[in-house]
């Protein structure tokens, strides 16, 4: 099974040298998989694969025919993570979305690290994603960001960084849990001899996320998820959380405002709802505020909101945190509200704002990634060393058009990992890591996350938009 | 429950039905083809989709796909007839999958593998060499789902609203098929058989009249039969009943419009005769009984789906979907 496989110059998660020995955590997994005949494997994955299909665990492709559906690709062989490893992460992401919650309540009141001169005003004022509506207003129980999916990668020693953070409508969660149901399916007695730590238990803590934040105390918080529609691509993982936490889903047009209050419209009349899982972007949330020719949104809402008759998660305004060059201060963020050194590094990055450092990214373009300030999906992104010579020369107009809207990184060789590959072969496959963190009453961050892979030969994008596929991570419990 | 959720499971199960009496009507005209020897019975194909309300529809779509277009092929996958059994089977699917989370785990993969399976080119081979066994696909679907929604979910509000677009549809579509009856100014006795069998009434025909296949009698049974659960008659009663469940309201009284016209629709049916159809006139009278029943339809999405305000001003909503499905993305 694994007797041709090149490790190659990159950090494998699993091989320690080609053909050779595999890290410990691994060791299990090999033994159960060298078993297998490739055949006997590629039956399972069709297996599942099917089963997926069934079950309409799919995402909508854009700009295809009407309504076309994939699944999500799914790879058999599992990302593993040691205890020891996880904890680490635990405790770097916890201190990252503590720091990025002070950072959101400051910007939007005192100002005081502006005023302090880590981080320019101009920079936090022309986020894309700023709202001067949100200047001077308590959410509730000051919480920002309510559920994170940052994105971690590990470079070529198998030091992990953080590409970026989510804090707006992070996706991905609805498939860490049915990958791990796949998984338990497919290889039920390797899962069970593997002290595997359970992820199942998501939906509770989410809707205990949720409830924390109900404004009417004293009853049954009414909780709601608000999905932009069927045609979302993500609309399957809105009814699978919706149904999991036994909360109802709703569209814009299935809740009216009045007087100050938000209520959902039902077959017995109207009823009243206290905290709103919204996964609409800002933009579309109400058009008497934001865009107006949003129909996705509910007229008056942000009154409502305002006024803290309801609560939404995550909080308007937290995009300003999800611009890249918001990014780029985090670690500074970190060290100036806790006091403390970063746990997890940033990648390298360089602001186009910055006169040196745009000079830098303008002669070294063939050897950084550029991306847009706020894009994301892949998208608005140039990779230099794979680029030509024409986008280089497009990308070089945009920046020095517009340089707050763009970073540079050095690329970063992704880790890699064994992957079931076209034509019977398993070869290294680059991945990164999106876990999912939740900030209630507590920091609940959920064993793992959903690891994403390139599944093209070299690609280092594991965007599901651009050909990329999932695995089931794996956090043992020793 | 949610007005938009009570609206999706109404539609998802008018969408099966609607495939199921497609289905029935289809086969039975494929049928009739090969009983009178005839290569490709134009009448025949022509008074289905009269029944259907596709004769327009049809000459469009062989302006786009050719005049030799099969009308079997048009209604039960062409792209461009808006209402083919594989457009349903979508429409049927699309709407279950708003409401995934109200439905049974059962009922949304079954629904999502016909779904596949009636959009697959299998499907599209399987009619070609026996266009008999894939019908009978389709009508058993149909009926595993209906025994799923008896079986897997709780017989709540959301139930009955299931059940309200099945009769709804099921009033609709054996009046349209009996309206065939009218569509030729004869009816040989094959006609009338047909008849009976797209409604899958024949054998029930037999055990309810024991009498001749009449023009007549055929009429009786499919508008009047008290217990024959495809009779316009006997989908209103259960409409009539489910309604009132849904208010709470006692029978014989009303709560709301739908509920008041359901109510007068089934009166007046419980006192006609088929002496007092014919004095109306056959087609006459199946062309106000459907407009009665469109209207229910309308009534019941006014009091339960809209807001009073809204009742007024829906007008316009065409170019608001479009935009509502742009924005999605």
């Amino acid at each position: 099974m694994f007797q041709h496989y090149q490790k190659d110059d990159f950090f494998d998660e699993m091989f320690a040298e080609s053909k050779g020995s595999v890290f410990g955590h691994y060791r299990n997994l090999k033994t159960r998989f060298e078993t297998l005949s490739i055949d006997e494997l590629e039956k399972k994955q069709r297996r599942v694969d099917h089963g997926f299909l069934e079950q309409g665990i799919t995402f909508t492709v854009y700009g295809d025919d009407e309504g076309t559906e994939r699944i999500f690709p799914f790879d058999l062989i599992p990302r593993i993570i040691p205890d020891s490893e996880w904890q680490l992460l635990e405790r770097g992401l916890t201190q990252r979305i503590l720091a990025l919650n002070l950072f959101l309540h400051d910007i939007y009141h005192e100002e005081k690290i502006i005023k302090d001169g880590i981080i320019p005003g101009d920079v936090v004022k022309t986020a894309v994603h700023y709202r001067p509506e949100m200047v001077g207003v308590d959410v509730a129980k000051d919480i920002y960001v309510h559920i994170c999916g940052s994105d971690l990668i590990r470079d070529g020693d198998g030091k992990y960084l953080v590409l970026e953070d989510n804090g707006r409508c992070p996706s991905g969660v609805s498939y860490l849990l049915e990958n791990r149901e796949a998984m338990k399916r497919a290889f039920p007695t390797l899962y069970r001899n593997s002290a595997v730590r359970p992820v199942d238990q998501y939906p509770e803590l989410l809707l205990k996320t949720l409830r924390h934040l109900s404004p009417r105390a004293g009853q049954t918080p009414v909780c709601v998820l608000l999905t932009p529609g069927v045609y979302n691509s993500a609309y399957f993982e809105h009814t699978f959380l919706a149904h999991k936490m036994g909360i109802e889903i709703v569209e814009g047009r299935d809740l009216i405002t009045v007087d100050g209050f938000v209520y959902m419209r039902t077959t017995k009349g109207l009823v009243q709802v206290d905290v709103i899982y919204r996964r609409l972007d800002d933009d579309f949330l109400d058009p008497t505020v934001f865009r107006t020719d949003s129909v996705l949104g509910v007229p008056g809402l942000m009154d409502c909101y305002l006024r803290g008759n309801v609560a939404l998660a995550n909080a308007v305004g937290t995009g300003v945190a999800d611009d890249k060059v918001t990014y780029a201060y985090v670690p500074d963020m970190i060290r100036y509200y806790l006091d403390q050194d970063p746990i997890l590094e940033n990648v390298p990055t360089y602001l186009a704002w910055r006169e040196e450092d745009m000079k830098f990214m303008l002669g070294n373009l063939e050897s950084l990634v550029v991306k847009a300030a706020n894009e994301s999906g892949g998208y608005g992104m140039l990779m230099g060393p794979t680029s030509t010579k024409k986008e280089r020369e497009e990308f070089a107009e945009k920046i020095k058009e517009c340089p707050r809207n763009f970073i540079g990184q050095p690329v970063v060789s992704l880790s890699r990992h064994p992957t079931i590959c076209d034509e019977h072969q398993i070869e290294g496959r680059h991945v990164d890591l999106r876990p999912f963190i939740l900030y209630g009453d507590d920091i609940e961050i959920i064993p793992g996350g959903l690891t994403r892979v390139a599944l093209k030969k070299g690609s280092l994008v594991v965007n599901s938009s651009q050909g990329g596929g999932s695995k089931d991570t794996w956090v043992l419990k020793t | 429950m949610l007005s938009r959720v009570a609206n999706s499971l109404y539609w998802l199960s008018r969408y099966v039905e609607r495939a199921e009496n497609l289905t029935r009507l289809v086969d039975v005209a494929h049928d009739r083809v090969l009983e009178t020897g005839l290569s490709n019975n134009a009448e025949t194909w022509q008074s289905a989709l009269y029944a259907i309300c596709s004769t327009e529809s049809y000459e469009e779509a062989t302006g786009i796909e050719g005049n030799d277009l099969d009308v079997g092929r048009f209604i039960t996958f062409s792209s461009s007839n808006p209402d083919s059994i594989r457009r349903c089977f979508a429409l049927a699917r699309e709407n279950a999958r708003m409401v995934r989370d109200q439905i049974s785990e059962e009922m949304w993969l079954e629904l999502n593998s016909a779904h596949l399976f009636m959009k697959s080119e299998q499907a599209e081979t399987l009619w070609l060499q026996h266009p008999g066994s894939l019908y009978r696909e389709v009508v058993k679907f149909c009926l595993l789902f209906e025994g799923l929604i008896e079986g897997t979910i709780l017989h709540d509000e959301g139930w009955h609203f299931i059940q309200v677009g099945k009769f709804l549809e099921r009033a609709d579509k054996t009046s349209r098929i009996l309206d065939m009856l009218t569509y030729e100014s004869e009816n040989d006795r094959a006609m009338l058989i047909s008849v009976l069998r797209s409604c899958s009434g024949l054998a029930a025909f037999r055990s309810e009249f024991r009498s001749d296949v009449t023009l007549e009698n055929v009429f009786a049974f499919l508008l009047f039969s008290n217990s024959f659960p495809r009779s316009v008659r006997f989908c209103l009663r259960q409409t009539d009943n489910l309604l009132h469940a849904i208010s709470g309201m006692p029978g014989g009284s009303f709560a709301n419009e739908a509920e008041r016209v359901t109510g007068s629709v089934l009166a007046q049916m419980n006192f006609s005769n088929v002496e007092n159809v014919l004095s109306i006139g056959l087609h006459q009278y199946i062309d106000d009984l459907q407009s009665q029943v469109n209207e229910i339809g309308q009534r019941v999405f006014e009091t339960y789906v809209l807001l009073p305000s809204e009742v007024q001003n829906i007008a316009g909503t065409e170019n608001w979907q479009l935009q509502w499905q742009q924005q999605q993305q």
